[in-house]
């Protein structure tokens, strides 16, 4: 039942992401995702070939059913997915995976779960932004977008999170 | 076998990013134009600086082959540069005479320096050139830039010689074209170093000017350049005693030319004749 109400929950997100694509194009200074914490989110007990393909395939349905490049936001997403454990590991330390414990910024507080989605933003950013500029943007413009990009997008990511926390959609 | 699973986990997720990467770049490609440049011209880059390395690798190992190959060269360069200095000596001496192409009674061997010695101060040199190849002992060893040493022992395929940096060694040279001529040895401190010795106080010279083998030895052709003169001090008040510095530099020597004199049996045997008779 869990999984179901999180699958579900999973499915209703990327599809608010999928009309953020389409119909929130407010500037192209801001690329407004929080495709990266639910990538980071997925439950512990799945390991990274899982997510990975999650992230594979939420790109592709994100990039297919908006008005983007086809790859784009897979080439940027799937990294994140294998970054994941290293994060996990770096902000909620190593034992971790061995406690099978989920993320949850309830128990593990607000401040770990912003690091961790800053991390997870800057490495989807990088590479989507600099996938999308093709070489054509000048470095100005792409650390400004960045850097919008990444403030809009942590503080839209921190109520995703909350949305998303495994043991609040289980209860 | 804990380890052996982490291995083989990290593995699988590997190669899994890697193909998904590989399928969103892919699928990238085919969609945005701009995108399709920027892939292609990351990969003419990659494809160019993989080539120009490989190049580069390459050439390294064919540098053996051209080196020989220069050694060669100028082993003939400097062959016909001696013949027309001889040439020019011999026109200048007797100006009425028909200029004829006469060889200055060397042969030249090109050879590499297997080992040669430095921080002593008897030094040696060995070289990858033997009887086989035509060495003789009491052969010079030079370069364009000076006299190496001498052979001192062949065997078939290698020769050992006394290095120029031996304090036992030393050579008949020149100052200019036709100043004093003195020995030239090591000065036994530096490698580039020299002294010439013996030179008459009435003889002036120039600092500056250049040191050349006088060829009045069987071991070495004339007009070698070897250095030039410096300060000079005078020795018993009765001659001088000229520093030099040399124009071979001891520590990068890799090819020289081993000169055998054609002439040195005539030589010796006139110079035993002449011992019989006293």
């Amino acid at each position: 039942m869990n999984n179901g109400k999180y699958a579900l929950t999973y499915l209703l997100l990327l599809l608010a992401q999928i009309c953020i694509a389409n119909y929130c194009n407010f500037s192209w200074y801001l690329y407004l995702s929080f495709l990266p914490v639910m990538v980071f989110l997925v439950p512990i007990r799945h390991n990274s070939v899982i997510a990975m393909l999650l992230a594979f395939a939420s790109g592709f349905a994100v990039d297919f059913l908006s008005d983007g490049v086809i790859g784009l936001n897979m080439l940027a997403l799937v990294p994140v997915a294998m970054m994941r454990r290293g994060i996990v590991s770096l902000v909620y330390g190593g034992e971790f995976f061995a406690r099978q414990e989920n993320i949850s910024m309830s128990r593990h507080g607000v401040v770990k779960m912003i690091f961790s989605i800053i991390l997870s933003q800057a490495v989807f950013l990088a590479i989507y932004i600099l996938a999308d500029s093709a070489g054509t943007r000048p470095m100005w413009f792409n650390l400004t977008r960045f850097g919008i990009s990444m403030v809009a997008g942590c503080l839209i990511s921190l109520v995703v999170a909350n949305i998303l926390e495994p043991e609040k959609i289980g209860r | 076998m804990a380890k052996e699973r982490r291995l083989l986990t990290f593995s699988i997720s590997a190669v899994t990013f890697i193909l998904l990467e590989v399928a969103a770049l892919a699928m990238l490609n085919r969609s945005g134009d701009l995108q399709h440049m920027w892939i292609a011209r990351t990969g003419y880059r990659f494809r160019t600086a993989a080539w120009s390395s490989s190049e580069t690798v390459r050439n390294y190992f064919m540098l053996h082959g051209a080196n020989e190959e220069l050694a060669a060269e100028n082993m003939v360069l400097n062959e016909e540069l001696l013949r027309l200095r001889h040439q020019l000596r011999v026109n200048k001496a007797d100006s009425a005479s028909v200029p004829v192409p006469v060889s200055n009674g060397f042969r030249n061997i090109p050879a590499m320096v297997c080992k040669i010695s430095r921080n002593s101060q008897h030094n040696y040199i060995i070289l990858d050139k033997g009887s086989e190849d035509g060495v003789v002992p009491q052969s010079g060893i030079v370069t364009a830039n000076g006299v190496v040493g001498i052979i001192d022992a062949v065997d078939r395929h290698f020769s050992y010689g006394i290095s120029f940096m031996n304090t036992n060694m030393s050579v008949s040279a020149r100052i200019g074209g036709e100043g004093a001529v003195g020995p030239l040895s090591w000065d036994g401190a530096g490698s580039r170093g020299a002294v010439l010795k013996q030179i008459p106080l009435q003889y002036h010279y120039s600092p500056g000017d250049t040191i050349w083998t006088s060829g009045h030895s069987q071991l070495y052709p004339a007009d070698i350049p070897l250095g030039i003169a410096g300060d000079s001090k005078v020795v018993n008040g009765s001659v001088n005693e000229i520093s030099v510095q040399l124009f071979e530099d001891f520590r990068s020597l890799r090819y020289v030319t081993i000169v055998c004199s054609e002439y040195a049996e005539e030589i010796d045997y006139l110079e035993n004749l002449e011992e019989n008779h006293e």
